[in-house]
Parts: structure tokens; sequence; C-alpha cells
């Protein structure tokens, strides 16, 4: 199993999902990188968080002044676009760390999944979202089923042409 | 995006030295815009609009322009409300986020 970069939004949202463990049964362990830590606040997401790191199943990425350059620059184009998704300085961070460290990226904002189709500095990052990640997880009926269940705790929906990629 | 936006955007992409398969681009990014705006329209037709409006200012305007742009983040930098305390008012006012 390997490792994998994780989005704030994304360990927000999954913290609150009743199956939540079931992400190490696909990666090892998460790396957040620092600067995103610092924009968990509540007492639920710290809590979840701090015990991953007690069960060392989270690491800390510090940060990298060459990985910096590459974000700043993705920042910069991704945010000059009126149509796309705003993305912000961890998030870029988050996503020139994968390509850095050569790990996938668990985010849920489609930017990141838009840049690696289309900027060849970060081609071939693997950007995996919820759906994916489910999909990943769980086949048949059961994968139907934790969709709906992952939507009735977080409250994030997926667009019905993802559903329809995912035979949904 | 009208032609100077793009002609602004391919400024930035220049300025940044990254570089940009410009057909894909275009292609994904037509699908990206049109998948956006339904989920503007479904976030619109599920947010519970009395709660939204129940709520005391900046939370309350905090949570419209969450509706229009599906943005949590951004939303919660411009009203200076932490991203997960945000994420609980969404949930409260069953405001999806949308993954496109």
């Amino acid at each position: 199993m390997e490792l994998a970069i994780v989005d704030t939004c994304f360990l927000i949202n999954w913290a609150k999902f009743r199956q939540k463990n079931d992400i190490f049964n696909i990666f090892s362990k998460l790396i957040i990188p620092s600067i995103i830590y610092t924009e968990v606040r509540s007492e639920s997401a710290r809590s979840f968080i701090a015990r991953l790191m007690a069960e060392k199943r989270i690491l800390l990425a510090p940060r990298i002044s060459q990985v910096d350059i590459l974000a700043l620059k993705i920042y910069d184009l991704i945010n000059s676009h009126p149509s796309l998704p705003s993305i912000d300085p961890p998030e870029a961070y988050a996503l020139a760390l994968a390509k850095y460290l050569e790990k996938p990226l668990l985010t849920d904002n489609a930017s990141p999944r838009l840049a690696v189709e289309v900027i060849n500095e970060v081609k071939g990052v693997r950007v995996y979202d919820s759906l994916m990640l489910l999909a990943k997880l769980y086949k048949g009926n059961l994968f139907r089923r934790k969709v709906k269940e992952f939507i009735e705790d977080t409250h994030i929906f997926f667009s019905e042409k993802r559903l329809r990629e995912y035979g949904l | 995006m009208d032609s100077e936006e793009l002609k602004y955007f391919k400024k930035v992409v220049e300025e940044t030295g990254l570089t940009i398969n410009w057909k894909l681009f275009e292609k994904r990014i037509k699908e990206l815009e049109e998948e956006l705006e339904k989920a503007r329209e479904f976030r619109r037709r599920m947010a519970d609009w009395k709660y939204i409006e129940s709520r005391p200012e900046p939370l309350k305007t905090a949570l419209k322009l969450l509706v229009e742009t599906g943005d949590l983040k951004k939303v919660s930098y411009l009203y200076s409300i932490p991203l997960d305390t945000l994420n609980e008012e969404r949930i409260k006012a069953r405001i999806p986020i949308v993954v496109v």
C-alpha cells in the first residue's frame, strides 16, 4: 500500500463518513502538508487527525522550497481563469507535492483533476476524488450503498455525469 | 470567456513558464462550465432558504455566496469563517457540495 497526499476539504468531509477508516484499506498513510493542517480548526476534525497521528497513519509534510515554486505557478495559473474553480495556496501546494513525491492526491476540487490533464508540468499526477475512492473501496451493490451513505453523512453529492461514469 | 480575458490568461500562463495542452484545455473547460452551472442550479434548489435567512450576518451572506459559487474555501476566506465551521453551517443549510 502506498502513501497519498490529502487536501483539507477532503479530510474534513471524510471525517464525517461513517466508514472513514476504510481509506486505510487503500493507503497505508496520508500525508498532510503542514500548511493544510492549520486550516483545520473544529474539534471533531482535529481530534480525528490527532487520533490518526497517534496511530502513525498521518504524516505532516514540511515546506519544501522547490515544491513552493511549482505551487505558486499552479496557483497563479488556475486562479487567473474565471471559469475554473479556485484553488487556494494549500491546495496548490498539495498538488505540487503530489508531483514532487510521485504520490496520488486526494481532493474533491475539480481544478487539480483538470490541471493534471492539461498542464504538462503536472501531467501524470494521480488525482482521486471521493467518488473515485469509493469505487476503489467497494464493488457492486456495496458501492451503490456506500455512495448513498457517503452523501447522507457528508452532504457531498456527485454530478449525474460522474455517477453515470460509474453506472449509478 | 471573452478575448480580453483569454489574452490575460495566456499572458499569465506565459509568465508562469507552465505549458498547456490548449486543445484539450478548451474541450475540458467547456464541459466543466456546463457541469458547474448544473451544480449551481442544484444548490439553489436544494438549499434550505428559511434556515439561511435565519442566520446572523455575515453568515447569512456567506451561505448565499456558497450557494452561488459552491466554493467553500473561498467563502471561508472572504468572510473569515473557519473552514470546518462553515462546512457545519453548510450542512445545516442543506447546501450540497457537488463533485463534478
